[in-house]
C-alpha cells in the first residue's frame, strides 16, 4: 500500500512544477497549513517526495485522498492529455431531467454492477462539468491507480470526453454512461485533442461561427499600401471575399485549437492488365495528416490569403463543421463518412 | 327726386334689385368654375410631379439595385454626384425609403425572420434573434439547402436544443417552415430567457448561492439563508421541464427545520418562485426578510 502511495504521488509531483504544486496542495486542503509551510520546495522532487508522504501519514492519508490530489491536478490541467470525444445518442424521455447526485449514485451503481474491481471518483467542477476518475482492476486484481481513466461530462448535453480508455474498458464505460444518463447508445464522435477546451467548444458549438449575412461587418483589418484607390478597392472586395468564406468554413475569431486531421482513404486499383492488385481483397490505405499548433487556424489562414483555393472543400470545413477529425474516405460515397 | 315721384322711385329700386339680384349668381357661378379649374390643375401638377418623381424613383431603384440594396452611404455619394439640389437628395430618400418598406412587408410576410438567400440561390440562411424582457441577446442562425428538399447544413444552435427532433416532427422543415422556425424561436428564447435570469440572480444576489445549473439552464438549485436566531439553511430546486419557457414547472423546497416549510408563508414563496422570474422572486423574498 506504502508503495502505490510513493509511486502515485511521485507521478503527480514529477510532473507538476514546483509553484503549481504548492496552489495544487492548498486546494487538496488535507495537510493543515503547519504542514504546508513546512514542505521545502527547493529540494530535489525525490526528496520532497518522501517528505510528502511523511507528512501524508502523519495525518493517515491514503491511496484515497491522494488520487483526490491527481484528480485536482488534471482538472486544473487537463491538456497535458489526449481527450478523445464521444456521443450519447437517442435521448429517453427523462434524460433532461437527470441532476448531479442522481447521476453519480446511478454511474456508481451501474458501473459496479458491471465490474467488481473498480475505483470511482465524481466531482463536479465549477464550469457545471461533472469528472469522473475510474481507476480499473480486473477478475482478480485490484484497481490500478497508476492508469486511471477520466471522464468529462456536461449534464444534459450529448457529448462526453475521455483520456487513456482502452478497448477493454470502453464497453464498461459506454455503459454505465448510457444508463445513467438515460440515453440508448454511445459512439465514437471521431474527433480528438489534446485542448481539452477546444474539443468541447467544437462540438458544443461554443465558438464563433459566421454565416452569411446582409450586413458584412468588417471580419479583419485591411492594411494595403496600394497608393491606386481602383486597385485598392479590387483587392479589398476580393480579400474580404476570401475572408467572409474561410470564416464561414473555419469559424471567426479565436479558433478551438486541435493539433491534428487524419483522412484515411481507403480504395481498391481499377485496372484490368492487372488482375492481382485488382482482386485484391484488402483496399489500398493511404493516410494524410495534418499537423499544426492550431490546425483550424492554420487552415483559415490558407484560405484567407489565397494559398488554399476558395470555396474551401466540404473535407476540410467538415473539422469545424460537423466537429470531427478523423475522416474516413472510401470508394463508395464522395465526401467524408463515418470512420467505422 | 320729386320730378320721378315715389312710384318712379320705387320702381327704379326695384329694377336696380332685380339686377343686382341676377347678376352676382352669373359672376359667383364663374369664379366658383374658375376656382375649380385652379384647383385641378394644381391637383394636375401635383400627380404630374408624383408621377415624375414615382418615376425618377423608380428609374434610381432599377439602375443600380446593388447600390439601393447597399447603405445610406452609398446613396448619398450618388447624391453628390449629380447635380447635388435639393430636389436629387429629396428623391434619393424617397427611393430609400420605399425600398425599405417593400423590404419591412416582406420581413413581415417571411414571419419577421431574417432570411437571406445564398449560393446563388440554392441555400437560405435563417438569423433568429432571442429577447428577454425588451433585451436583446444572441442571435443564432441556420444554413439551409433548398434543393432537392430543405436540408439544415450547418447552424450555431446549442446541443442541447433537440433541432433534429423539432426539424423531423411532422415533417416540419420540408412542409412548415413558418411553424418550424417558430417552435426553434420559443426554444431558443426560452433558453435565452433562462440564462439571462440565471446571469441577474449570480450579480444581484449575491448572498443567494447557486449550488448547481446545467448547460440548459434547465435545473437549478439555490442556497438560501432564512434569517431568524440561528440562521437556517434552504435549499430550493427549480424544475425547468418545458425548456420553451422562463419560469419553473416544478419547485421543491428541502431544508432541516421542517416546520418552516409548512408555513403558508412559504408555501406562498413556493407559488412565487413558480410564477414571477427568478431574479424577482428573489428580490421580493430578499425584501419582505423571508430570506437574506
Amino acid at each position: 500500500m506504502d508503495d502505490l502511495k510513493r509511486r502515485l504521488l511521485q507521478r503527480i509531483i514529477r510532473t507538476m512544477p514546483t509553484q503549481m504544486l504548492k496552489t495544487t496542495l492548498s486546494k487538496w486542503a488535507r495537510l493543515n497549513i503547519e504542514q504546508q509551510e513546512s514542505l521545502d520546495f527547493t529540494q530535489p522532487k525525490f526528496l520532497l517526495t518522501d517528505q510528502l508522504l511523511a507528512l501524508c501519514g502523519e495525518s493517515g492519508l491514503g491511496v484515497k485522498h491522494i488520487t483526490e490530489l491527481e484528480m485536482i491536478y488534471i482538472i486544473d490541467n487537463p491538456n497535458q492529455r489526449l481527450w478523445h470525444a464521444y456521443q450519447l445518442l437517442e435521448a429517453g424521455d427523462d434524460a433532461h431531467s437527470v441532476e448531479v447526485t442522481n447521476f453519480k449514485e446511478q454511474f456508481k451503481v451501474h458501473l459496479t454492477e458491471l465490474i467488481r474491481h473498480v475505483s470511482i471518483k465524481i466531482k463536479k467542477h465549477t464550469d457545471e462539468a461533472v469528472w469522473i476518475r475510474i481507476a480499473w482492476g480486473d477478475r482478480s486484481s485490484r484497481p490500478n491507480h497508476l492508469k486511471p481513466t477520466y471522464v468529462v461530462h456536461h449534464l444534459q448535453t450529448p457529448y462526453v470526453f475521455v483520456t487513456n480508455l482502452t478497448s477493454k474498458t470502453m464497453p464498461l464505460l459506454s455503459q454505465a454512461l448510457v444508463m445513467a444518463t438515460r440515453y440508448s447508445s454511445m459512439k465514437d464522435a471521431n474527433l480528438s485533442g489534446r485542448n481539452l477546451s477546444a474539443v468541447r467548444d467544437l462540438l458544443m458549438k461554443q465558438f464563433q461561427q459566421v454565416f452569411p449575412s446582409k450586413h458584412l461587418q468588417p471580419l479583419g483589418k485591411k492594411n494595403q499600401i496600394n497608393s491606386n484607390p481602383q486597385i485598392e478597392r479590387e483587392q479589398d472586395e476580393q480579400s474580404e471575399t476570401r475572408l467572409q468564406i474561410a470564416c464561414e468554413a473555419f469559424g471567426g475569431g479565436t479558433l478551438p485549437e486541435l493539433q491534428k486531421a487524419i483522412y484515411t482513404l481507403e480504395t481498391k486499383l481499377k485496372d484490368n492488365t492487372n488482375k492481382i492488385m485488382t482482386e485484391r481483397e484488402q483496399p489500398f490505405r493511404c493516410v494524410v495528416t495534418f499537423k499544426s499548433t492550431n490546425i483550424l487556424e492554420s487552415l483559415r489562414h490558407s484560405a484567407m490569403t489565397g494559398i488554399a483555393s476558395t470555396p474551401v472543400t466540404p473535407m476540410l470545413s467538415s473539422i469545424s463543421q460537423k466537429g470531427r477529425n478523423h475522416f474516413l474516405i472510401t470508394d463508395k460515397g464522395p465526401g467524408p463518412q463515418r470512420k467505422l | 327726386m320729386s320730378t320721378l315721384g315715389v312710384l318712379g322711385h320705387l320702381s327704379k329700386l326695384e329694377t336696380q334689385a332685380r339686377k343686382r339680384k341676377e347678376a352676382p349668381p352669373q359672376q359667383s357661378g364663374l369664379e366658383e368654375l374658375k376656382a375649380t379649374v385652379e384647383a385641378l390643375v394644381i391637383q394636375r401638377d401635383q400627380l404630374k410631379a408624383e408621377i415624375k418623381a414615382n418615376e425618377s424613383v423608380q428609374k434610381l431603384r432599377s439602375e443600380d439595385p446593388d447600390q439601393s440594396t447597399g447603405g445610406g452611404e452609398e446613396l448619398g455619394e450618388g447624391a453628390d454626384g449629380s447635380d447635388g439640389s435639393v430636389n436629387s437628395q429629396l428623391l434619393q430618400l424617397m427611393a430609400r425609403h420605399a425600398q425599405l418598406t417593400d423590404l419591412l412587408h416582406a420581413h413581415h410576410l417571411i414571419g419577421g425572420y431574417d432570411i437571406i438567400k445564398t449560393c446563388q440561390g440554392n441555400g437560405l440562411c435563417v438569423s433568429l434573434a432571442t429577447s428577454y424582457e425588451g433585451v436583446y441577446l444572441e442571435r443564432y442562425s441556420l444554413e439551409i439547402d433548398v434543393a432537392p428538399k430543405l436540408r439544415i447544413t450547418r447552424h450555431d444552435v446549442p446541443t442541447f436544443v433537440p433541432l433534429a427532433r423539432l426539424a423531423e416532427q411532422g415533417g416540419a422543415l420540408q412542409t412548415n417552415l413558418r411553424g418550424f422556425l417558430g417552435s426553434l424561436s420559443r426554444h431558443l428564447n426560452g433558453y435565452a430567457g433562462r440564462k439571462q435570469q440565471l446571469k441577474l440572480v449570480k450579480e444581484q444576489h449575491k448572498s443567494v448561492e447557486v449550488m448547481e445549473s446545467n448547460a440548459p439552464c434547465s435545473i437549478l438549485i439555490l442556497l438560501m439563508t432564512v434569517p431568524q436566531v440561528k440562521d437556517i439553511a434552504v435549499l430550493c430546486k427549480l424544475d425547468y421541464t418545458d425548456h420553451t419557457h422562463c419560469l419553473p414547472e416544478e419547485v421543491t423546497i428541502q431544508s432541516e427545520d421542517k416546520d418552516l416549510l409548512e408555513t403558508t408563508q412559504w408555501k406562498n414563496n413556493c407559488t412565487l418562485l413558480k410564477e414571477t422570474p427568478l431574479h424577482k422572486a428573489l428580490a421580493t423574498l430578499i425584501q419582505s426578510g423571508d430570506i437574506k
